[in-house]
């Protein structure tokens, strides 16, 4: 009897076996060879372990738009205690805006964005859209990490405008359900004046603040 | 050696097969029935779970598909996106109550008709929403940015911005646009840009000579007044909200079902959640193709490109493999100290295909381009792109960028636009360009890969 004859009656069999508990009535076989419902059912809830695992991930996702969403409205609309109210309660949490410096714990990045990053004086403006969004969330569910760009108008009414535009590198951990920003850490690409535009006037990225000195010093230095 | 072993698999078949018809006794069968009812539950919590995650995605591109439509003055597509009841308020122009008055106050941004005036560009980022669903999955608020271009070729052109907090509802299965309110931050000519807007131009935004319904809902004065657009949310990390619903109270799901019922219901369970992950998938392959497009990272773009992928920017014509592909991106040349590439990606409206097989994003290119001490360009385009799995990986099998317009940033797009951009010199395309059009300011709308989300047409 040559493989492939041989395989042909395994099949065979097979398929009868199959066939044979429904004739019986109840699947009275318990070898486990055979697939029985209760074997069936373990396989079955297995899968709906990682279909809920699936589901986590998508609402992590979508929660951490929302998040780093709310952060650009925040900055857009003036408001500092809300967009540092989105950030880790970890000590190590971080804020730091092209090469002025990284601020750590919500206290210390609540008074950089009320003294740089949200403050909006009379007549400033900040608009801050988040965009282009590219999130993976950690096999395990805790932490995130993020890239988005922000393109914003800025200046003071009836002064020059200003364009800065770069991308985000942020991280977020989930803390008692809830995730927040644990690092956000925004490069400085343009920044130019309006009327001129950046071909003709770009502006040096700001430094460290004088009067409100940064923890560490940037993370990375460029131009 | 492979014989032995199949044999013996085959006897002790063969061997199971007899005995169980005989067996008259069988042998005490654990009860399934918790379990299946958990696993019935479990499917059903899951099932809703990913139903809120479909919702969100709907209303997301329920508003990304409205931009869409203001951009080319397609006023009758966007009116049927609400409800029959629905409500527009466009800067501080009053409330258009119920879809005839919103179709009648929209043609009159146009001339009274749908479609661009001649000249006419009405472009509307939408961006950055935070989505928030009812607890019942029946309604939607949402907060949005909306950055505008608009203007008339020869003769003006604007920055506009402002947010949109807007109300949806589900009805008969389809989300529409229950209220849409457009809070002007300012709207302002190119030249001398938003700090120099005046009460009248951000008033000017919306206006019309079509009575609404009634007055402003709210009283504002847009930028410079320090007005916030109210928020419609909590704040997040200080919120008890989440996207999933509290787990439900037992339903008809938690009534018994057999395995086998199960089993077909875990299969369309299966492909649902695998369609939901392609819409993250796609979207987080459409942004990071930009992220590299601004650094020409050439072998890291053309890695995300299906073997046999179609290529077509703007007037370039159409390029066929991967291979061409990476071609294409090394002539645009690496970063070198003084230039800017900028390649943003904005507003996908992200289709999946029934099956699961294939998956399709309308969205935005703008492109801010420049060298240092000589030129400067906005650039505008329209994308309508193809994903396919490729080994198990989703990639592009087209990429293709409608040109809208590239202006010099000195002139802005009321007074310049660049004609269409062609093929490489020395770098020929497989074939022509696929689609024939001239950019703005001629009348242009680009294809769209997807039916209405609300007629179907």
């Amino acid at each position: 009897m040559n493989t492939p004859y041989l395989h042909r009656l395994l099949v065979l069999a097979l398929g009868c076996l199959a066939a044979a508990p429904a004739l019986a009535g109840d699947p009275v076989v318990t070898d486990s060879r055979i697939i029985t419902e209760e074997r069936r059912l373990a396989i079955l809830e297995t899968k709906l372990a990682s279909l809920q695992m699936q589901l986590r991930q998508l609402e992590d996702t979508k929660a951490i738009e929302r998040l780093q969403q709310a952060y650009g409205h925040y900055v857009s609309a003036g408001r500092p205690a809300d967009a540092a109210a989105l950030f880790s309660d970890d000590p190590a949490a971080s804020i730091e805006f092209g090469q002025q410096g990284v601020y750590l714990g919500r206290k210390r990045i609540e008074q950089f964005l009320t003294r740089e990053g949200a403050r909006l004086s009379p007549g400033e403006i900040r608009e801050t859209p988040v965009y282009q969004g590219v999130v993976h969330i950690a096999a395990d569910g805790q932490s995130a990490k993020g890239r988005w760009r922000s393109l914003v108008m800025g200046g003071v009414h009836g002064q020059d405008g200003r364009w800065t535009e770069g991308p985000y590198e942020n991280q977020y951990i989930k803390e008692g359900g809830v995730w927040r920003i644990h690092r956000l850490h925004w490069y400085t690409t343009v920044s130019a004046s309006y009327d001129r535009g950046w071909h003709k006037q770009p502006l040096p990225i700001s430094g460290p603040l004088a009067d409100l000195p940064p923890d560490r010093p940037p993370t990375q230095v460029y131009k | 050696m492979t014989r032995i072993p199949a044999l013996k698999a085959l006897l002790a078949c063969l061997g199971l097969l007899t005995c169980s018809t005989a067996w008259t006794q069988a042998p005490a069968q654990p009860d399934l029935g918790p379990r299946l009812a958990r696993a019935a539950a479990r499917l059903d919590s899951i099932s809703n779970g990913a139903d809120r995650i479909g919702d969100y995605n709907t209303v997301r591109n329920l508003q990304q598909q409205w931009g869409y439509y203001v951009d080319k003055a397609l006023w009758d597509e966007a009116t049927d996106l609400f409800t029959d009841d629905g409500t527009i308020e466009l800067g501080l122009n009053g409330v258009y109550v119920g879809k005839p008055a919103i179709r009648k106050y929209l043609y009159s941004l146009s001339g009274g008709k749908p479609g661009l005036l001649k000249g006419q560009l009405n472009n509307h980022f939408l961006r950055s929403p935070v989505i928030t669903l009812s607890a019942d999955g029946t309604q939607a608020k949402a907060r949005w940015h909306d950055t505008i271009q608009d203007g008339i070729y020869g003769q003006f052109a604007n920055w506009g911005a402002g947010v949109y907090e807007n109300d949806y509802v589900k009805q008969g299965g389809l989300w529409k646009i229950a209220a849409l309110h457009y809070y002007v931050r300012f709207h302002a000519p190119y030249e001398g840009g938003w700090t120099q807007a005046t009460p009248a131009s951000s008033r000017s935004y919306g206006k019309s000579t079509v009575k609404p319904t009634r007055a402003p809902s709210v009283s504002y004065e847009p930028w410079p007044s320090n007005f916030t657009a109210p928020v419609h949310f909590d704040n997040p990390a200080r919120s008890d909200y989440r996207l999933l619903p509290a787990a439900r109270t037992a339903t008809a799901a938690a009534t018994s079902k057999s395995v086998t019922e199960l089993e077909a219901q875990v299969r369309a369970l299966e492909l649902k959640l695998d369609k939901l992950r392609t819409f993250e998938e796609v979207e987080n392959l459409e942004n990071t193709y930009g992220y590299y497009a601004d650094k020409s990272m050439q072998d890291a773009i053309s890695a995300l490109f299906a073997e046999n992928a179609w290529l077509e920017i703007l007037g370039r014509g159409v390029f066929i493999g991967r291979d061409r592909a990476y071609e294409y991106m090394r002539r645009l040349g690496a970063p070198t100290y003084g230039t800017l590439f900028n390649h943003m990606q904005m507003q996908p409206v992200i289709n999946v295909s029934t099956d699961g097989n294939t998956a399709t994003i309308r969205s935005r290119l703008v492109v801010m381009h420049g060298v240092l001490d000589r030129t400067a360009q906005w650039g505008d385009g329209v994308y309508e792109n193809v994903y396919v799995r490729e080994n198990g990986v989703w990639k592009y099998q087209v990429l293709n960028a409608y040109q809208t317009f590239y202006t010099d940033y000195d002139k802005g797009w009321g007074k310049h636009s660049a004609g269409m951009f062609s093929p490489f010199a020395g770098y020929p395309p497989d074939m022509p360009q696929s689609v024939a059009y001239d950019p703005w300011p001629a009348p242009f709308i680009p294809p769209f890969s997807y039916r209405h989300p609300v007629t179907g047409k």
